[in-house]
Order: C-alpha cells, then structure tokens, then sequence
C-alpha cells in the first residue's frame, strides 16, 4: 500500500492564490475608499451657530433665520414654543424639499408647491408631506440662541 | 505615412474590416442615428472641456463664473452649444433607441450591443441630471433639490442615497463639487467604456440590417445587387445625417442662445417654484397622479421598473422573431409607452406657470386671461386632489363668484385681503393690474369664454 501525501501545492498555485489574494484586498481598499468618500457627513455633525439673541424671537412666531454651512445661506425656522421650550425648523417640505413659508395670518406652514399644510411644530396638517417638517439642533446658551445642523 | 504605418499596424486590415462591407439598400437615415449621437458626444466633450477651463465649481464662484463666461459672444456660444447638445442627445438617443426596438435589433446575437446603449442612455440621463444644477441658477438648483429629493422615498436607504448624492442632508456648495466630479469625470468614463464595448459589437457583428444579407449570401444569392458597399456610399450618408445634425445645433444655439436665471438662492426668497428640464416633465407630471401612501409607487418603483426593463429587455422579451407581424404585443406595448410619455411631458409643460402679461384686459376670457392667473398663482395648492379646487371653470365660479358683483366675490375679497388669510397664502398678493382684469371679468358676467 502507498501512503497517501497530503496533496502539494504547485508554485504556480501558490502563485494565483497569492496574486488573486492581493489583487482581492487591493480591489477591496479602493471600495473602501470610495465608499468613506461618498458617505455622506452625519446629521447633526454641523457646528452650532449663533442665529440671534432670545429677545429677538416672540414667543409663538416662527423667525426664517439664515444658517451659513457648506457655502451657502440655509433656512432654519426657529421657535420660542414658551414653556414648551425652543425648536428649529428646517425650512424644506418633506414632500419634495420646497421652501416653506411662515403664514402668520393662519399660524401655518404652507409649501407654495404641492399645497403642504404644517402647524407651527412642523406636524403635517393636510396636502401631500409623508412626514413632519425635520428639526435642527437647537441650543440657547444664556442669551445666544444656536443652530446646528439636522437633529436625530 | 501610410505605408509607415501599415507596416508596423497593419493599419489596411483594420480599414478593411470597419468599411468593407455590404449594407442593404434599403438603409436609411434612421440607421445613423448611433452615429449622429457619437458626433454631439464628441461636440458635447469638446464645449464641455472648454466651459471647464473657466468654471468655478464652488457655491460663491459657479453662478458668477457662468456669467462671465456668457458675457463673451464666444463663450455664450460654446455654453449654448453644451446647452442644447446635451437636449439633442436625449433626443437623439432616444429615438435611436426606438429605432432599435421597432428594428427588434436587440435580440440574439445583440443582446449585449443592447445592454451597452443602455447604460449610454442611463449615464445620458445622468449627465443631463448633474449638468443641471452647475450653473447654479434658481432653475438649476431647485430642481436638483426635487430631483434628489425623490430618491428619499426608497423604503430603508433613501434618506441615505438622497444624502449620499448631496453629500449632506441639503443641496450645498458640497453637492455641487460632487455633481462637478460625476459630470465631468465619473460619468463620461462609464460612457466611454461603455461606449467603446457598443462599437466594438456593433463592428463585431456588424449592424442588424446586414442580417439579410448574410441569409441571402447562405442562400447562395448574389448580394451585390441588393446592397450598397458601406464606403463610400453609406458613409458619406451618414456624414451627410451627421451634417444635418451639426446644422440645427448650431442654428438652435445660435437662434436660441442659452439664458441664465438668477443665481440660486437657498432661502428662495423670491419664491421660485421648482420645474424639472423639459425630458423630466412626464416623470414630474407622472407624480402628480400618486397621492398619499402611493407616492413611492410614482418616485421608486416606475423609475426602478423603468431600468430594469430597459437594461433586461433582450430577456424579458422571449419572442426570437425580429418581425414587425410577428411581435405586436411589444409594439404596441411600447407605442402606448412612448405615446404615454409624450402626452404626460405634454401636460406636465402646460402646467408649469406662464409668465403674466401686464396690463389690465378690459374685456378679459377666462381661457385667455384668468385661467393662466389661477394656473400661475393658484393651483399648486388648490389644484386636482386638494381639499378646495380651484382648477377648472366650474368650481372657480360655484363657490366665488357672483356674476357682475365683483365686490360681492368671495374671490375679490380673498385675494384684495378683505377675507383673511389674503390669497394666494404666504405668497406675494396679485399685482392691482391682474386683480382689476379679474374684476373686469366677473362684470363681464364671468363667462366661460
């Protein structure tokens, strides 16, 4: 009886698992690069900025305040819900992303697009928004009011 | 030089290969329009490379950057150039690809020759898409806002694609380098590739229409007189096609030179409404029709189903015969696509608000001079599915107008702020010129007229 050698591995085979290993990890890195490229900043990761002052917003009356990030003016509602507290507002539909605009005359949000009809906490009231209005990052830190970028 | 070049690469054999076939007599200028998209490709690299030289890819730089490129007649010339090339590839494009369909050229051996057109057509697309927004215009950028906005409404990742494609959660300074990269380097490359994989089919195994040819040749029948040698004759036709193209392109930009809009304004305060390049007006027209819980079926599943179809045809379509007779559920199934199509792009343009004449109309018709105040000023929120609409003749006067009273016009009041909340809500009230017509016309007996 022959003994039975455990099966050899020919250089050449050494060859092409050791090139398709590295050419496999080499492929690899490069998607991962592409992918920590492509991956988009995390809500929330903007720095917080001072938009005014407490006494520059009512309570009950959504200010359109200006927040500069990433080279251009964002619009941020803000509001001094009062006891209830303050919350920012991003000023785009949910619908499709259109400016928003405060109407004092009906205490609304109205989307001058598809007709989207939002309260004065960003909760959908009637037309075709899936969802309410996304909040920011807010912070009243004495008498600075701060906004940031999208909460969580 | 020839000669030089022959004997190192074998320059002849490859001439011979891509011009010395026969090609059926029947050919026409249909068969070319692969090749006429090739030549606004190329037209479309060359203004594209050029506008790079001088464009500033940044939020505080772009708007400007264009605008002094347009400031020149030449550089107007070559961005109305880009313009309306990137317009003719879509057109062209896609009649190519109906060409192919109807042709039934798609099927086996073509398949692949298919897939590549295919994602030639999706990167067209997408170069439209990116392309849009560069100028960073009000146009350009709300536009971009909706369009990635869509994408939102894939279930579990469509937040996440949306912000992947803006590099944030808002369209920014970051999503224009981004849609800068993809347009100028990430997009042509796929088309190149994809582009050189078409060719290399197409001269591989030569256009559909050789088909007959070869039966007839296996037939053993004489195909000298049924064809035509590819050069010179059928080339210098597709030169001439090429040449008819180059014509109206120049003419278009020339006669219809590109505008620019205002430059984008993030807080949109001159209260622009977005409206998508006119190629996406059936898609924007298509969603209107998709309410509440249904709006993913008109945002995500027609746009995916669309893909899939275009780039699996060759396999979805079982039927083997290339024959107009024998294959008429396809076409008919595509004539009530294309058709569909035209109609929702059609209705889609009509809906966007026109620009409104000044002037008050002493006489004013509703078709003429009220109806584009409503469609304009109106509609987006009071029209087809809302609560209270105000689209058509008949609910405009049921519930608002009394004939000859305008002061007793529900309408008057609304819109002149006695009734509050003023109309049209949250946006600029009509000018006094547009309020008098409509008063004209409800003296007049508020006809439909």
């Amino acid at each position: 009886m022959q003994d039975k050698k455990p099966a050899k591995l020919s250089r050449r085979s050494f060859l092409s698992l050791g090139v398709g290993t590295i050419g496999a990890v080499v492929g690899v890195s490069y998607l991962g690069l592409v992918g920590d490229f492509l991956n988009p900043p995390p809500a929330g990761a903007a720095p917080l900025q001072e938009v005014g002052k407490v006494a520059d917003f009512a309570v009950n009356t959504p200010t359109l305040v200006s927040y500069q990030g990433d080279g251009i003016e964002q619009g941020v509602y803000v509001v001094n819900l009062g006891s209830e507290g303050w919350i920012a507002i991003d000023f785009h539909c949910t619908h499709l992303q259109c400016g928003i605009n405060w109407v004092d005359s009906v205490g609304k949000f109205m989307c001058p697009c598809h007709g989207g009809v939002y309260d004065i906490k960003g909760n959908v009231l009637s037309g075709p928004p899936p969802r309410p209005l996304h909040r920011r990052v807010i912070q009243v830190q004495g008498d600075s009011v701060q906004v940031g970028g999208l909460s969580t | 030089m020839m000669k030089w070049l022959n004997e190192r690469l074998n320059i002849d054999a490859l001439m011979a290969s891509m011009f010395e076939h026969p090609v059926p007599k029947r050919s026409n200028f249909l068969d070319y329009l692969g090749f006429a998209t090739l030549f606004v490709f190329i037209s479309q690299a060359v203004t594209g490379i050029l506008l790079a030289t001088k464009y500033i890819p940044s939020a505080d730089g772009a708007w400007a950057s264009v605008k002094n490129i347009d400031s020149t007649v030449i550089g107007h010339c070559v961005r109305s150039l880009h313009s309306w090339g990137a317009n003719f590839m879509i057109v062209i494009v896609v009649l190519h690809l109906l060409r192919v369909f109807y042709e039934g050229a798609y099927k086996k051996p073509r398949e692949l020759t298919w897939v590549a057109g295919a994602i030639l057509l999706l990167g067209t697309i997408g170069l439209s898409f990116t392309g849009y927004l560069l100028p960073w215009d009000q146009t350009g950028y709300w536009a971009t806002v909706v369009g990635t906005a869509l994408t939102s409404y894939m279930p579990g990742i469509g937040v996440y694609i949306q912000d992947m494609m803006r590099d944030g959660s808002v369209v920014t300074g970051a999503t224009l380098t981004r849609f800068y990269s993809v347009h100028m380097l990430i997009l042509p490359a796929i088309i190149l590739l994809a582009f050189g994989l078409h060719f290399f089919f197409v001269l591989r195994q030569g256009m559909s229409a050789t088909d007959e040819l070869t039966e007839a040749k296996h037939r053993g029948e004489d195909i000298e007189k049924q064809s035509l040698p590819f050069w010179p004759n059928v080339a210098w036709r597709m030169i001439l096609t090429v040449a008819v193209v180059a014509i109206a392109l120049w003419v278009l930009a020339g006669v219809f030179p590109k505008g620019l809009g205002d430059a984008a304004d993030p807080l949109n305060k001159a209260h622009f409404i977005p409206q998508p390049a006119w190629y996406f007006f059936g898609v924007y027209q298509m969603l209107k029709y998709f309410h509440g819980s249904m709006d993913i079926v008109g945002m995500v599943v027609l746009p995916l189903v669309f893909v899939v179809v275009i780039l699996a045809l060759p396999w979805l379509d079982r039927n083997p015969s290339r024959l107009k007779r024998k294959r008429p559920v396809a076409l008919s199934v595509a004539a009530l696509i294309v058709l569909g199509l035209v109609f929702l792009t059609y209705q889609g343009m009509e809906s966007v608000p026109k620009p409104l004449p000044s002037g008050i109309v002493a006489h004013p018709s509703f078709a003429a001079n009220i109806e584009p105040i409503f469609q304009s000023k109106c509609i987006s929120c009071h029209g087809p599915g809302s609560v209270y609409v105000l689209d058509n003749y008949k609910d405009v006067t049921s519930k608002n107008i009394v004939p000859g009273k305008p002061d007793s016009s529900k309408l008057i009041l609304k819109l002149e702020g006695k009734i509050q909340p003023q109309m049209p809500l949250g946006q600029t009230p009509l000018k006094n010129d547009q309020i008098q017509t409509i008063r004209n016309w409800i003296i007049d007996g508020a006809k439909n007229n």
